[in-house]
């Protein structure tokens, strides 16, 4: 069982100095990034009059939940939340099942010009969206596609990120041990299935979640494409809070902030267990 | 590229011949074909999707590039290179692609670079680390237009974040807003916090993903701390590092929602606008698409150069 | 002549590797622009809320459709600003449908029309029997072109003239605005003294954030202007003077740049600030001294600014009548008032200031009043900012390099060179 701990977890004699370095590196990280993000929660917790003023207010007096209810009566909140689990719940599905399957076939399959398929997929990672959007958006447009699930989920369903990321790991898999299952007779579909994703675990979860944050973020082309709340993601609809001529408030725009990450965190806070696990279970095979 | 480089590691397929799901056992050459079909299967959709909706606004845009191209009007007018031929010429241009390559070097170097020591860190078993891990992630989560927004109570010389830490020990804060230099540090600095925990959650799914036997046998071997990291580790990540240069790089020099909301590529008009926000600025604010297409084509032109350039320094350490 | 149209050059008609589905998507509506389809008695209109506006304009939209009941308004979100609804416009321009309705600011209307993507508006007004007498002059004429108006005004503004009372009083000044900027600059050091140190006399948006809209009027109380009609005036000796002047300011800590001055100015850390009437309620709402308003200094110099409504070119004439008719009923004397006393823009007609409500209104808001006031003595933008494209970033960055202490004349003759050339590539072949 030895191989199935890796060596930083199997280090229990580590000097205290190291802990002790450990522990300070971890503080300072903590405040770097923390602190930013303390200062949007507490923004989404100040009244109004609170929020321009100097010295700045670390803990806002009085607090105020105000600006979240704000969030879920002045706009369709729960709406916009509906509309972006639905893109990007099948956004991420399709692009996690085509980005594996591609990266199967790129990596584990002979068959030629696999180099410049290889290439045609990298390459769509150096195409900026400004210069997609117009064209799409006349190609989907007549399709009757625009304010519909389909027009804003399709055109963005195309893996070139994944693809990449998968082939990347799959093509550093143990040679012996692939070859070994397929001396078993494993068929294509079982050798994926049963021997190369479970070793691919942790890469496969980190590959969801970056997707998943990324869809969940997305903004122009399901702006372009959408028109109200029937098809609108939270990005675009906490857009809604924003005064666009005039004075914003700032309250409800990072309690809006606040909400809309939320998800995808307490996703992260599932899926690194899974990271951790899908380890061991890899290893236990090998 | 060489092709060679891309089938390291792939197993010998047609030795072993996997069976069909239907009909006869297949023969080597039938195995072959086999194996092909089944390669198209698997790539064609994802392959589909791309050409319709990424290579073929790229041609499109390609061909409008050669065009005085108003955003707004029905037809186009064939310019030849005029358009290319001015961005070469422009004042602007050197401005841009210098901004450009600072803002893209820092946020590659400094997040890979970061992300790398923060996933040794957190892979290392100490209490409370989970916590720590979601925090380095927490700022990935979050759209960049909202980061934007956040950062503003960050950097405001009247009342953010780094004014009142500056104002306790006495140093007056630089006004982030008005001076280029310091307006590229505030946008540079905001990408790299945000995406940090990309690199580190990348870095980290490859070191928990790593051969522990190797580990082992260094430590065994008593190899110093440093010895280790560049002889044992490194060259283990070296894929991953190789990933991460390129992804990295690509999403960097595409970085639009942070510049958007927190400068629009100003001060002076162009502190802080690179080639995505220039091919913003000039195709839907000042309405000369073509011109727009021209400088995105540039910058595809550039980063597949890049790009390749990378694949071969890589291949070159791997056969090394 | 071998030019490209928006079907061609968009690939519609197919391109190699992937004939097969884009040429099918090709065919799929009739008419180059799309624009025809939709269906006739429901009047789609594009809005980013101006104003966070969305629930009054669907309060309108109720009693529009009272009043119609065989036509359908569909309120769609189209964008967080105007420049967003502009793009989505330039999207829509590119395939599918149009909307009937859409909202477009001072800036940004003028490359449609030009374009001929929108309707000039004056038969169909005057065959709908509107009297457009009733909208305000400068407002209306704001949106000709071609001896054609192409839009309605709708959320309009002004900027005005913010000071902070308290610290008027405290620098013993009179509770009125500077007649003008030279005495502005007189009062300016009695100022400084009164906001204190590490504060500022004024604040200003810096290039990135509209000064350029400002500046006109600084420009035009030193008698110069951004252009004359086509012809960029920069290097005028009043503009050059009115360079020199806010660098001079700027020099002498008087005025500090800023991405958001009203927030500075609400926490009174400036004495006073220019800025649109759209903030006025924003800021009377943050700031904890008693705000007061008055006209920009000088005398009718006052840009106007905010946006207006239009409708596409390419709809059906069908369509055409019917969005004329929501148009109009929008920016009616009852609806704008009810609009601009939800949003803080200005009523855009004549007859509105007279309805009992709005009179209410002014006498319980003064400040609300000074915009209104100033109406009259606002002056229609210089091309060279709001027809030019990129006018406004443009003369933004030059502002701030003038802020920065870069040579004045220098830089604008600089702006006027690039000015022309703007012109003469994109625009003198059009008109």
């Amino acid at each position: 069982m030895s191989a199935r701990a890796h060596g930083a977890e199997a280090i229990s004699h580590r000097s205290p100095l190291k802990t002790v370095a450990g522990y300070t590196g971890m503080v300072l990280v903590l405040l770097v990034i923390a602190v930013p993000l303390f200062w949007i929660v507490i923004t989404s917790l100040k009244e109004r009059q609170d929020i321009y003023v100097r010295p700045a207010q670390w803990f806002p007096q009085p607090a105020t939940t105000a600006n979240y209810s704000d969030v879920t009566t002045r706009i369709p909140f729960l709406d916009y939340m509906r509309n972006s689990i639905v893109i990007t719940g099948v956004l991420s599905m399709s692009k996690i099942v085509l980005g594996v399957l591609s990266a199967y076939a790129l990596s584990l399959l002979r068959f030629p010009g696999r180099g410049i398929v290889f290439l045609v997929v990298i390459a769509a990672l150096m195409v900026p969206n400004q210069i997609t959007v117009i064209s799409n958006y006349a190609l989907v447009a007549q399709l009757g596609w625009r304010n519909t699930f389909q027009g804003i989920i399709i055109p963005l369903a195309g893996v070139a990120f994944g693809t990449f990321l998968m082939r990347n790991q799959f093509l550093n898999l143990p040679t012996e041990i692939i070859e070994a299952a397929r001396l078993d007779g494993a068929g294509p579909l079982k050798l994926l299935w049963r021997v190369v994703l479970p070793m691919s675990w942790p890469t496969l979860v980190a590959f969801s979640l970056i997707t998943v944050v990324n869809e969940w973020n997305e903004y122009l082309w399901p702006f372009l494409m959408s028109d109200d709340e029937r098809t609108a993601p939270l990005p675009v609809g906490l857009t809604l809070l924003q005064n666009n001529d005039g004075v914003t408030n700032w309250g409800p725009v990072m309690a809006g902030t606040v909400l809309a990450m939320l998800p995808v965190l307490v996703l992260f806070l599932v899926l690194q267990r899974q990271m951790i696990k899908g380890l061991t279970a890899g290893a236990v095979k090998s | 590229m060489q092709p060679t480089s891309l089938d390291t590691g792939a197993a010998q397929g047609e030795r072993t011949g996997p069976p069909a799901p239907v009909g006869p056992p297949p023969r080597r050459s039938s195995g072959r074909a086999w194996e092909w079909s089944l390669a198209a299967l698997l790539l064609a959709p994802n392959l589909v999707l791309l050409v319709v909706f990424t290579y073929r606004p790229l041609v499109d845009n390609i061909r409008l590039s050669f065009t005085d191209w108003n955003i707004s009007a029905p037809v186009a007018n064939p310019v030849g290179v005029a358009n290319y031929v001015e961005w070469f010429g422009r004042a602007d241009t050197r401005t841009v692609l210098g901004n450009t390559l600072i803002f893209t070097v820092a946020t590659v170097g400094i997040s890979m670079a970061l992300g790398l020591g923060l996933a040794m860190l957190l892979d290392q078993r100490l209490r409370g680390r989970n916590l720590v891990r979601s925090a380095v992630f927490a700022p990935f989560v979050i759209s960049g237009a909202a980061i934007g927004v956040a950062f503003q109570f960050v950097f405001d010389p009247s009342f953010g974040l780094v004014r009142d830490l500056l104002a306790r020990i006495g140093v007056e804060s630089p006004d982030f807003y008005q001076r280029s230099g310091w307006a590229l540090f505030m946008v540079t600095f905001t990408y790299i916090w945000k995406n940090l925990g990309y690199t580190f959650v990348i870095y980290l799914a490859a070191l928990q993903g790593r051969r522990a036997d190797l580990d082992e046998a260094a430590e065994i071997d008593g190899a110093s701390p440093w010895a280790h990291f560049r002889r044992v580790l490194l060259p283990q990540l070296r894929p991953t590092t190789f990933f991460l240069s390129i992804t990295v790089l690509l999403s960097s020099v595409q970085v639009f929602d942070i510049i958007n909301v927190m400068t629009r590529g100003g001060p002076v008009g162009n502190g802080t606008t690179t080639l995505v926000y220039q091919v913003y600025q000039e195709t839907f604010v000042n309405q000369r698409a073509g011109y727009g297409a021209t400088v995105a084509t540039v910058m595809f032109l550039l980063l597949l150069i890049v790009t390749i350039v990378q694949v071969r320094v890589m291949d070159r350490g791997q056969r090394a | 002549m071998n030019q490209l149209t928006r079907r061609g050059f968009l690939g519609l008609a197919g391109t190699a590797g992937a004939a097969g589905l884009t040429a099918c998507a090709g065919t799929g509506s009739p008419g180059t622009g799309g624009g025809g389809s939709g269906s006739s008695n429901t009047i789609e209109f594009w809005s980013n809320h101006p104003g966070n506006s969305k629930t009054v304009e669907q309060q309108i939209i109720t009693a529009f459709q009272k009043e119609n009941p065989d036509l359908t308004v569909k309120l769609v979100d189209a964008g967080k600003n105007y420049e967003e609804v502009a793009q989505k416009f330039n999207a829509a321009l590119a395939g599918g449908q149009q909307p009937d309705v859409i909202v477009v600011s001072d800036v940004t209307w003028f490359n449609f029309a030009l374009n001929k993507q929108l309707t000039p508006l004056d038969e169909l007004l005057a065959s709908a029997g509107v009297d457009t007498g009733d909208y305000v002059d400068a407002l209306y004429n704001d949106y000709t072109f071609d001896d054609g108006h192409f839009a309605l005004p709708y959320s309009r503004s002004t900027p005005l003239f913010y000071y902070n009372k308290d610290l008027w009083q405290k620098a013993g000044l009179e509770d009125r605005g500077p007649k003008d900027w030279d005495e502005f600059k007189e009062w300016s050091e009695a100022l400084k003294g009164a906001v204190g140190s590490d504060r500022f006399a004024l604040e200003l948006a810096d290039g990135s954030n509209y000064l350029d809209w400002y500046f006109q009027n600084m420009a035009w109380g030193y008698g110069g202007a951004y252009s004359q009609e086509w012809t960029p005036t920069f290097s005028d000796p009043g503009t050059v003077k009115a360079g020199r002047f806010l660098q001079d300011l700027a020099k002498s800590g008087v005025v500090k740049f800023n991405a958001t001055p009203e927030a500075d100015f609400s926490a009174g850390l400036a004495a006073c600030i220019l800025q649109s009437t759209g903030s006025l309620g924003g800021i009377s709402k943050d700031a904890t001294f008693e705000v007061g308003t008055a006209f920009l200094p000088g005398t009718d110099n006052c840009p106007t600014g905010g946006a207006g409504v239009a409708v596409p070119a390419s709809i059906s004439d069908e369509r055409k009548a019917n969005a004329v008719k929501f148009a109009e009923f929008l920016t009616n004397a009852q609806n704008t008032v009810t609009f601009t006393q939800a949003t803080g823009y200005m009523p855009v007609r004549k007859s509105a200031v007279e309805l009992p409500e709005e009179v209410s209104y002014l006498e319980e808001n003064p400040n609300a009043k000074t915009a209104i006031d100033q109406l009259p003595h606002t002056r229609s933008q210089d091309n060279a900012r709001v027809l030019l494209p990129g006018g406004g970033a443009r003369i933004g960055k030059a502002l701030d390099q003038v802020a920065q202490g870069q040579d004045v004349a220098a830089v604008f003759a600089a702006l006027d060179a690039e000015s022309q050339q703007v012109f003469d590539n994109q625009i003198k072949s059009k008109l």
